[in-house]
């Protein structure tokens, strides 16, 4: 494959995404550590007066069919939960990014959140089923993110998708990656992983960005939630998705060590994955137009 | 004309002309097109997990869901348009139930699919005429009420007849 752009060309790009709001950012950080309270998170919300706007329209949406209108912060965050309020700061905060075209993967707009949303419920899920204890919070946060980096890959891809799946089919690369790598110097890992050390995220959701397709890879410390993104994004491409590269990706057959996964298990994850992004997608649609 | 776009675990028919029946982005998930050519309906149904044993109470509300309870749905439907209730006569046509490169039995969903599926079909003497299962990529499934015609599509992979 003839290389398209050159890795000084996408890390200048990176340089130049805007960076996560403060709210955002906090919520990121608060919600990684496992020993945080509650109220710190309400009062961030409290502080930002668009996102306490945007939290109180979700938890009063048709999708979650509440019989009392609920008025309060506090309310509203233990309604719906830590994770999902990060959720809502972070998708308003880059929701250009997120829910722009991914020509470069021939995906309609919205894709990379839909299939983000999708494998951050999968990473949610599959954390039940760990060997060793593992925050559903920061794997369902881990999941939101981990594929951030296509956003900006996508803009330097341009009509090279069937060129990267011919690739794959007769066997010259070995996954979407390597097809990326060979087009543009960089994959869409390490490109997110860039971007987010830019956005000076924990260093648990940066190691879930940069290995959830080589999880094998990632440091031991992290490798429990890096796991869990890995299945949670093969789970999510499974349910379905509109970009090329749904499905070119290796399942990592070491993750046995990790997790006690069963057809039957596999099957009830994608059935909360696709009853759980209806609710929370249907939720976030009322509101999302006037964040574009 | 219209289109009748099924999301994941529903189903429909239409035996209006110039109709398109159409589900997006199958992944292991199996579309089961069902045409009747002496009414010229075209149903389809949207699998997502092969049995309905796994969450009961899901059938309640989408019976599409599932091969042993979606089938039979559909087929009740197209029964109510004037279709044989047996599927005598049907043409059958099947798509998706993709999988994952090197998947192990534990995540190949799309096969177990694709089997249930079929052998849910066999129960009403039903078999595809065409299909285009497994591999690794996902399929966009639209089907002509006019002319049967069943197009698939899949990003990066164009259009193809099946």
């Amino acid at each position: 494959m003839k290389q398209r752009a050159s890795k000084e060309e996408i890390l200048k790009a990176i340089e130049e995404v805007p960076l996560l709001s403060p709210s955002a950012s906090r919520l990121l950080q608060i919600t990684s550590q496992e020993d945080h309270d509650i109220k710190e998170v309400i009062d961030i919300v409290k502080c930002d007066a668009s996102l306490t706007a945007r939290v109180l329209k979700i938890v009063n949406s048709v999708a979650y069919g509440l019989a009392h209108e609920v008025t309060t912060i506090d309310r509203a965050v233990s309604y719906l939960g830590e994770r999902m309020v990060a959720g809502i700061a972070l998708g308003d905060s880059a929701s250009a990014l997120f829910h722009k075209e991914l020509a470069g993967y021939e995906g309609p707009k919205s894709e990379l959140w839909n299939h983000d949303l999708r494998t951050a419920i999968a990473a949610r899920e599959i954390a039940r089923f760990a060997k060793e204890p593992l925050s559903p919070d920061l794997a369902f946060t881990a999941g939101i993110l981990h594929a951030v980096g296509k956003a900006v890959l996508s803009d330097f891809l341009g009509k090279t998708a069937n060129e990267v799946l011919v690739g794959i089919d007769s066997h010259e690369v070995s996954d979407y990656l390597a097809g990326e790598r060979d087009l543009l110097g960089i994959d869409h890992t390490e490109a997110g992983y860039v971007l987010a050390k830019n956005w000076e995220l924990p260093e648990s959701l940066q190691m879930a960005i940069r290995y959830h397709h080589r999880p094998d890879e990632a440091p031991e410390e992290y490798k429990l939630l890096v796991y869990a993104v890995h299945l949670g994004c093969i789970i999510a491409m499974m349910c379905g998705s509109q970009a090329s590269d749904s499905l070119q990706y290796h399942l990592n057959k070491n993750y046995t060590e990790y997790f006690d996964l069963t057809s039957e298990q596999i099957a009830s994850v994608m059935l909360e994955v696709n009853e759980a992004f209806d609710t929370l997608d249907s939720a976030m649609s009322d509101t999302k137009e006037t964040s574009l | 004309m219209s289109n009748l776009i099924l999301g994941v675990g529903e189903f429909g028919a239409s035996r209006t002309s110039g109709d398109i029946v159409k589900t997006f982005a199958l992944g292991s998930c199996v579309a089961v097109i069902l045409m009747c050519p002496k009414t010229r309906t075209v149903g389809m149904v949207h699998v997502a997990l092969p049995e309905s044993k796994i969450n009961p109470e899901k059938v309640k509300t989408r019976p599409g869901y599932f091969a042993d309870t979606g089938i039979p749905a559909l087929m009740q439907q197209m029964a109510g348009m004037g279709c044989d209730p047996r599927g005598r006569g049907f043409i059958v046509k099947l798509a998706g139930g993709a999988k994952i490169m090197d998947p192990n039995n534990t995540f190949n969903i799309g096969k177990r699919n694709a089997l249930a599926v079929k052998k849910i079909l066999w129960k009403y003497a039903l078999g595809p005429v065409a299909e285009d299962l497994g591999a690794t990529y996902s399929r966009t499934v639209s089907v002509s009420v006019t002319t049967g015609e069943v197009v698939l599509s899949s990003p990066g992979r164009g259009e193809w007849k099946l």
